[in-house]
């Protein structure tokens, strides 16, 4: 009854009354941006922002995936877990100290078995999500803990050890070296973002989640687009997990653990509704990277790890706020 | 359409404010700094225990005495943010690393990351991993403290005139730190002779459940044991909830006392010992660990060569020395401070 019963907030022409979330998003790193760059020695300098970009990729990717998944209304609590177990399956194929291959084809293999699995956790979330109807926030927190539980149970079986190490150069090159990371990462972006903007996809998604009843009636075949929906945050988190495994030469379950909030924050930054019905792939990398630059900023002042955690809830709770605020003004409109 | 066009320009404006960001950054300067003043980067896995909380708060107070300047990070558990805050003092050209890495392997990387900018790197009470990539590892003597503070509780049961029968509550044991501790152990009771013996070994993987489970066990099927060792502190409570359950959570020299050791010397420790139930506890130097860290890094910079392997002797703190060695016990230092 889940998403059935999930609309109702329709009733208002979708657009109006919203501002514009992208246009809040870009003034936030603007103005974050220039702040840290006048108080701040050290920040404003092309090392400096280049570890800024490249660190927070993961978390562009994570964020992307839970993008679509807002934007359906729903929220994909298991993200981060899936990043841990994904790294511990790509682990286990590739790694020279208990995997079966190394060089090209273990990569290859590697690589595979890591989509693969991120894509089996997204369909087992869009199946009970759209065919079960069962909260999206249950079935997801659910599956988190399941493949947190798996990736330890799977490191530790396999490997007598919780970190895995001594994976192929050529895969640890595509997270460890810049170039290539942004690259992946970009051409990831532009590929969600037209599937979100410029497809038919992209509009029946931007319509359940804007009203799944409405949707249902005029013909769209909603389950198919919520268990899509959850398959592509499942891919994302893989992507995520091969981006963290490569960049850290080390297939772990406790990758993207901390990761969570920042994901949920910096889309919900970045403008897209935790009510569904909209969001941008452009709009959430604004978010990631105001996160990305308050964070960076204040470990250079020298503010204590409780004082950046406390500023970057509140900024989380700030945006929150922002869009239930949006949310009233659309309903009124 | 309305939305389309909204698109577009949000996508302008936001490609103008990143060509406006990256010539920014193109245009900036790393920060000038004082080039006879030493930065010290210092960044830890978490700030979620007493122990790590009372090296950081002495790093803190010793840098800040020598006129050296501390810049910090915590990464919260998160090894992709440490690498960062590894790469951010890096791009400030700091001249030297501390580090307490999440595990072994994933700072890996960091070190490497530092040894290509020439900055020295110590891993702070936390060992690599096997790696070629040079670094200062400062890490306590886990046998040789241990093995102290086993011969002190032996020589307790000597004194009472009978032999001793010993429990031990192990660590997780693909930790370098529970098997170190478990060697000394057995170091010490191999050493004593039929002093002692060792009737339960009860493997608790660092969880206070299974240690108090695993000594319940332990004590229904030997009911007389009177010596007990837990590889960490953090484990005394569960002891002495099994103790009081069984009437034996007595003081040193009372009826009934269970001779009774522990390693870290953690606040918890130390109250014990004060209201006189503990005997003696292994205690990691933390104090001089930070000192040493330090020195490695000003040694550096005044061009010696940075050691591989530093090994923290410690000290077995026992009822016979509290009065003399409390200053040294990292645990009492916090413990008096209070919170």
């Amino acid at each position: 009854m889940s998403w059935v019963g999930g609309g109702g907030k329709g009733e208002g022409k979708r657009g109006k009354g919203e501002g514009n979330p992208g246009a809040v998003a870009l003034a936030l790193n603007v103005g974050a941006f220039l702040t840290f760059a006048l108080l701040v020695p050290g920040f404003a300098t092309g090392p400096n922002l280049e570890t800024v970009v490249i660190s927070a990729l993961p978390l562009f990717l994570l964020a992307v995936g839970q993008t679509f998944v807002l934007i359906s209304a729903g929220i994909d609590l298991s993200s981060t877990a899936v990043v841990g177990l994904v790294s511990v399956v790509g682990g286990v194929v590739m790694s020279a100290e208990e995997g079966t291959q190394g060089g090209t084809l273990g990569t290859l293999t590697g690589l595979a078995a890591m989509l693969a699995t991120g894509v089996a956790a997204g369909a087992v979330n869009g199946a009970c999500v759209g065919w079960l109807r069962m909260p999206a926030f249950m079935v997801t927190l659910t599956l988190g803990m399941f493949a947190g539980g798996l990736a330890v149970w799977l490191a530790r079986t396999v490997a007598a050890t919780e970190t895995l190490y001594g994976l192929p150069s050529q895969f640890l090159q595509i997270g460890g070296d810049a170039g290539i990371a942004l690259a992946l990462t970009a051409a990831l972006g532009i590929a969600a973002h037209g599937l979100l903007s410029g497809t038919l996809f992209g509009r029946a998604l931007q319509s359940v989640g804007y009203n799944a009843r409405v949707a249902l009636v005029s013909g769209l075949r909603v389950q198919r687009v919520i268990l899509a929906t959850y398959v592509l945050g499942g891919l994302f988190a893989a992507f995520a997990a091969v981006l963290l495994t490569g960049r850290l030469e080390t297939a772990s379950p406790t990758h993207g653990r901390q990761l969570l909030l920042d994901v949920i924050g910096a889309t919900v930054i970045g403008g897209t509704s935790l009510s569904g019905g909209r969001g941008r792939i452009g709009w959430t990398a604004l978010g990631v990277l105001f996160l990305a630059l308050v964070g960076n900023g204040l470990t250079l002042m020298n503010l204590s790890d409780f004082a950046i955690t406390i500023v970057k809830g509140l900024v989380i709770l700030a945006a929150a706020l922002l869009d239930a605020w949006r949310v009233r003004r659309r309903g009124r409109s | 359409m309305k939305s389309c066009s909204i698109g577009r320009r949000t996508a302008g404006v936001t490609l103008a404010a990143l060509m406006a960001t990256a010539l920014a950054a193109c245009g900036g300067s790393a920060p000038a700094r004082d080039e006879g003043a030493l930065t010290i980067g210092v960044a830890f896995e978490t700030l979620q225990t007493e122990f790590w909380v009372a090296a950081w708060n002495k790093l803190r107070a010793d840098t800040a005495e020598r006129k050296i300047t501390m810049l910090e990070a915590v990464a919260d558990g998160d090894p992709n943010r440490q690498l960062e805050q590894v790469r951010t003092f890096i791009n400030r050209r700091v001249d030297g690393i501390i580090l307490v890495p999440k595990d072994g392997k994933t700072v890996i990387p960091m070190i490497r990351a530092a040894n290509a900018a020439g900055i020295p790197v110590v891993l702070f009470n936390r060992p690599a991993d096997r790696t070629d990539a040079p670094h200062t590892a400062i890490v306590p003597d886990n046998v040789a403290i241990t093995k102290a503070t086993v011969e002190y509780l032996i020589e307790q049961a000597r004194a009472s005139g009978s032999p001793a029968k010993a429990a031990i509550l192990l660590g997780d044991l693909s930790d370098v730190n529970a098997i170190g501790r478990r060697d000394g152990f057995e170091a010490a009771v191999k050493e004593a002779g039929d002093a002692v013996q060792v009737v339960s070994r009860i493997p608790t993987e660092w969880n206070q459940e299974r240690a108090l489970a695993g000594l319940q066990s332990a004590f229904q099927a030997h009911p007389d044991i009177s010596l007990v060792l837990t590889s960490s502190d953090f484990m005394l409570p569960s002891i002495k909830s099994v103790l009081s359950s069984l009437g034996k959570w007595q003081r040193v020299g009372d009826e009934g006392h269970v001779i009774l050791g522990g390693f870290d010397g953690d606040p918890t420790a130390y109250s014990m010992m004060l209201d006189g139930y503990l005997d003696a506890t292994g205690v990691q130097d933390v104090f001089w660990e930070a000192e040493q860290a330090i020195e490695v890094i000003v040694g550096a910079k005044s061009g010696k060569s940075p050691p591989a392997r530093i090994e923290d002797p410690g000290f077995a703190i026992t009822q016979a020395n509290m009065a003399s060695m409390a200053d040294r016990m990292w645990g009492a230092v916090m413990a008096r401070r209070g919170p």
